[in-house]
Formats: structure tokens, C-alpha cells, sequence
């Protein structure tokens, strides 16, 4: 996701001045992705709000040491943001990657299961089963897929209530550190 | 995961260019200090480190675009930008398997054979972006990545 252009800066300007136009600017683009709060299956958006989040972070660090505390304590509710959303999108990349696996699997074993009988057999015996070279390998992935799409739930409630926290503590005070 | 690094002076910045010197001076020497053993996969934290100073120091060359002639600015971004990516790509497998891992040790022992057989397929890849880290690497330091980052820094340094 490109940055949103900065306004108004220049290089000779104030130093203060800038990072102030660069802070409102990333503060913007995080909640330009807040009609994504409430959707739990807007999977890019809330990919994207992450790395909004983070250019925030980043900016707010950066100004700790001319915008004082506030960007301190803006950082740290950026960082936040942008952790738990990183979780969800780990969450988001390692379910695909599981079921991918298991798809793979089962073909692998349907293929090797299929090879037992003659190309002419008339139907395949109960037994043939017992050649799937991946029998034993379902359970804990299929476990592992339960496991990944509950945290997933989880981490995702704890990030719009995370959100509602943010809105109620007056959002652009909480995340840009008042600097505005 | 390191934090940032002070960057000396920044508060005293006369103007928005000289603070832009100033850090990604500072977030440049962060990046090449994470270079050695990264490439070493019993120590995943090495390229995680490295990736972070990465993207502070693409944050910074973003932040500090307008500061810097153009085409040199851009050629330098887009370069630190690919180091990112090969980071990324070393990164995404080494995450995946420490998160399976925790899954796995908490599950009986006849149940953990196929999160062991879906790591070692991801042992495969990691080795793979593995071999392109290194290629990416290698690169950086033919072309004068690092120093050319400074010299950048230096060219706008003010009177």
C-alpha cells in the first residue's frame, strides 16, 4: 500500500512543523480503513490498516524527541495497533498455508491409495485405505487449522473492542499523541 | 527486537533537511551492523532484527523524500526496498514454523506427526529464501548499497 502524499512540506521548513503535517497525514490514513473495523472478513483492509499503522508508529517515534511525551504515548498506541493486527494477519497467512498442506495430502494420498487396485478393478477394496502414506499426519493439522481459525476469533475481538477504546479515549488524541 | 537508535541532534534540527540527514544516517549504520550471521537459520532473531532496521530505514527515506535529489533517492528506496522483501521472504517461514511448533509440543505425541511433516516443508522454503537473503546480500555489498546511502546523506548535508 503506497503512503498518502504529505502536504505542504518543505525541506527547509521547521522540523516541528513537518513532522506535526506528517503525523495528522498517517493518522488520516489509519482511519481511512475504519469501515473495515466491524467487517472480520476484510482480510486486505485490515492487512493494510496494519501498515498504516505502523508509518504512524514509525513517525510518531521518530518525533518523540521534538513533539515530547504525547508522541511517546501516541507511538506506543500505534504500536499496538499495529501488533495485534499483525497477529490476525499471521493468523490470516498460516490458515491458507495449512489447508493448502492438507489438500496437497489428501491428493497425494488419494493417488497413492487409487495405485493399489489394477486400472481395470471394478471397485476398490476397504483395505486399500491403509496405504495412504499420510494417514497419521490429519489430526494435528486439522488441529492446527481449529487452533488458527479460533485465534483468529479471538484476536479479532480483542481488536475491535482494542478499536472501541481508542474511540471512546477520543481516537486522534490516543493515536497521535495530541500532537494536532 | 533492538529499538531504534537516538538519533543525535534531531531535536536541534535548524530545518526538516537536516534532521533528514541526520537519521537516515543513523538508521543506514543500524541496517549494515545486523549484516553478519543472518543468514544463520538456528537464530531467527537475526533476521528479525535486520528486517526491523530495514523498514525504519525505508520509513525514514520515505518520511524524508523531499529532501533528497530524486533520482538518487529513488534508486536508493527502491534497492532497500527489495533487501526488505528478500528479509520478508526469510521471515515468513521462520514465523510459521515457530507458531506451528508452540501448537505442536502441546499436542499428544501420536497427533504431532503432521505439523512435523508441514515444517519440514517449510524448513524447504526457508532454506530457499535463505539462498535468495544471501544473493540479496551479496548484491547490496557489490553495489556500495551502504555506501551510497551515506554518501546521500552527506550530499545534502547542510553548509
Amino acid at each position: 500500500m503506497r503512503a498518502r502524499k504529505v502536504k505542504g512540506l518543505a525541506p527547509e521548513m521547521p522540523l516541528d512543523e513537518a513532522l506535526q503535517r506528517i503525523a495528522e497525514t498517517r493518522l488520516k490514513e489509519v482511519r481511512s480503513f475504519e469501515h473495515a473495523v466491524h467487517d472480520p472478513d476484510a482480510v486486505e483492509d485490515l492487512h493494510d490498516m496494519r501498515i498504516a499503522a505502523k508509518r504512524l508508529r514509525y513517525v510518531l517515534e521518530m518525533s518523540e524527541p521534538v513533539l515530547g511525551a504525547k508522541a511517546r504515548h501516541g507511538a506506543k498506541q500505534a504500536k499496538k495497533l499495529q501488533e495485534l493486527l499483525g497477529e490476525i494477519h499471521d493468523c490470516d497467512e498460516h490458515l491458507p498455508l495449512v489447508e493448502r498442506h492438507l489438500a496437497r495430502l489428501r491428493g497425494e494420498d488419494a493417488t497413492a491409495v487409487a495405485a493399489t487396485a489394477a486400472r481395470t478393478a471394478a471397485d476398490l477394496e476397504p483395505a486399500a485405505a491403509r496405504e495412504a502414506p499420510h494417514r497419521r499426519h490429519y489430526a494435528g493439522l486439522e488441529a492446527l487449522a481449529a487452533y488458527l481459525r479460533a485465534r483468529r476469533d479471538v484476536l479479532y475481538r480483542r481488536f475491535v473492542r482494542e478499536w472501541a477504546r481508542l474511540e471512546k479515549a477520543d481516537f486522534a488524541a490516543s493515536l497521535n499523541g495530541e500532537v494536532t | 527486537m533492538a529499538s531504534a537508535r537516538t538519533v543525535p541532534g534531531f531535536a536541534d534540527s535548524a530545518s526538516f533537511r537536516e534532521a533528514a540527514t541526520r537519521v537516515v544516517a543513523v538508521r543506514t549504520e543500524e541496517v549494515f551492523e545486523h549484516t553478519e550471521h543472518v543468514l544463520d537459520t538456528s537464530d531467527i532473531e537475526r533476521v528479525h532484527d535486520m528486517r526491523v532496521a530495514t523498514r525504519r530505514l525505508r520509513a525514514a527515506l520515505e518520511i524524508f523524500a523531499i529532501c533528497f535529489p530524486k533520482a538518487q533517492h529513488r534508486k536508493v528506496l527502491k534497492e532497500v526496498k527489495r533487501l526488505a522483501d528478500a528479509l520478508g521472504e526469510r521471515r515468513d517461514p521462520d514465523v510459521a514454523i515457530e507458531a506451528f511448533a508452540r501448537v505442536r509440543d502441546t499436542l499428544p505425541a501420536g497427533d504431532r506427526d503432521g505439523i512435523k511433516h508441514l515444517i519440514e516443508h517449510l524448513r524447504v522454503r526457508q532454506a530457499g529464501a535463505n539462498e535468495t537473503l544471501g544473493e540479496a546480500l551479496e548484491r547490496v555489498q557489490r553495489e556500495g548499497l551502504h555506501e551510497r546511502l551515506l554518501a546521500l546523506t552527506a550530499e545534502v548535508q547542510p553548509a
